[in-house]
């Protein structure tokens, strides 16, 4: 369970497919933008995880066209919030679940 | 400005401290911690704002004296009563009809007493949460400047309990816990006798056991419901019960608490 006190000092992008995390503890976080909505934590996201894949589903309008992040928002003094093209917004990333989400190298070996 | 999606942002430039009253349970004395705890501060050479965010159940308006219902349209607010501004939904609505609303309408009505509120120049706006961990709370936490929240207990394990789920939630959110009050937490009889009536020293132990400042011990006493009844709280109506000296002590140790946080910020942002 990473430190609570940690917080985010900057936040950029890496090109368009990434984002990048400075954390007050110096650890540099990068996700993928593909990655987080994946992870979206919110309620309707969760459940969908957990259903099977539905092999014959049929792709809505808004799924068509390459999903990026519209808005990245602070929610409070503990979650972002990150708009998506296709409208969804209601996930909050909480600054522990951002940190425990982390790819880069290190976290990744860590996980493994 | 408020980017697509972002909960209102609720700037409060004159407010130098914004603090929550908070409990788990409902019936602990929050109402009357806030309102005394405001009138200290205020005794204590503060300016101080108390804002009413139990839309369910208001008692700020019986508390400070307030006992009409005002036409927003005609009404500047906050009031001000005891040297306090106010706002409470008990000055919009009468006291017998129920706010039988769901968190959308909450949520609403809360952002606008912090937005469109004067509230001007204050050192603390003191802020009277419902009890529990729901959608005042949340909406608290998301839109406004907190600098710390406060959770009120009674001494036994029942209120305890929900105590301690309060001050998780405030964890949760990082809004930083100033301390907790034993409210109701002795009662002193004739000839001194003191009767620790729902057991005692609870909030000292959950304090200890959570890791934050205990800030100290508030005495059951007849006296406070009857001046909180009447419209004229006991901080301000007898100042020199022993009642009030310890809000006045509670206050004191508040201020020093407020005086020890850190400025957290807020958290960076990115333009996409």
């Amino acid at each position: 369970m990473p430190d609570p006190v940690f917080r985010p000092v900057t936040l950029h992008k890496d090109g368009e497919e990434r984002l990048v995390i400075i954390w007050s503890d110096g650890h540099r976080s990068q996700y993928a933008w593909t990655h987080l909505r994946k992870e979206c934590p919110c309620a309707g996201c969760r459940e969908e995880r957990l259903q099977p894949v539905d092999p014959f589903r049929i792709l809505k309008p808004t799924e068509l066209a390459p999903l990026k992040p519209v808005a990245l928002t602070p929610v409070g003094h503990y979650a972002y919030k990150i708009v998506w093209s296709d409208g969804h917004d209601s996930g909050l990333f909480t600054l522990e679940h951002l940190r425990a989400l982390c790819q880069c190298d290190d976290c990744g070996q860590a996980k493994k | 400005m408020n980017l697509p999606g972002a909960p209102p942002k609720v700037s409060l430039p004159g407010v130098k401290n914004v603090i929550a009253v908070a409990s788990g349970k409902g019936g602990v004395g929050k109402s009357t911690v806030a309102t005394n705890l405001a009138l200290a501060l205020s005794m204590l050479g503060r300016r101080v704002g108390l804002l009413d965010a139990d839309i369910y159940g208001p008692s700020i308006p019986i508390m400070m004296g307030v006992d009409q219902t005002f036409d927003p349209n005609l009404t500047q607010f906050p009031l001000e009563r005891h040297g306090i501004k106010l706002m409470s939904i008990g000055f919009l609505v009468k006291p017998e009809t129920a706010m039988i609303w769901r968190g959308p309408m909450v949520h609403k009505y809360i952002t606008v007493f912090l937005t469109q509120v004067s509230w001007d120049q204050l050192d603390y706006l003191v802020i009277d949460l419902p009890p529990g961990t729901g959608d005042a709370q949340l909406t608290l936490t998301q839109t406004a400047p907190l600098s710390g929240a406060i959770i009120v207990t009674t001494p036994q394990d029942v209120s305890l309990i929900d105590a301690r789920k309060g001050l998780e939630m405030f964890r949760q959110v990082r809004v930083p816990i100033l301390g907790i009050v034993e409210n109701m937490s002795y009662f002193i009889g004739d000839g001194g006798k003191r009767y620790e009536i729902f057991r005692h020293g609870g909030g000292k132990k959950l304090a200890q056991e959570t890791g934050v400042p205990f800030l100290g011990e508030i005495p059951i006493d007849p006296a406070i419901a009857e001046c909180g009844d009447t419209g004229d709280p006991i901080v301000h109506k007898l100042p020199d019960n022993p009642v009030s000296k310890t809000y006045l002590t509670l206050a004191s140790a508040v201020s020093a608490e407020v005086a020890k946080l850190g400025t957290p910020g807020e958290l960076p942002t990115l333009q996409l």
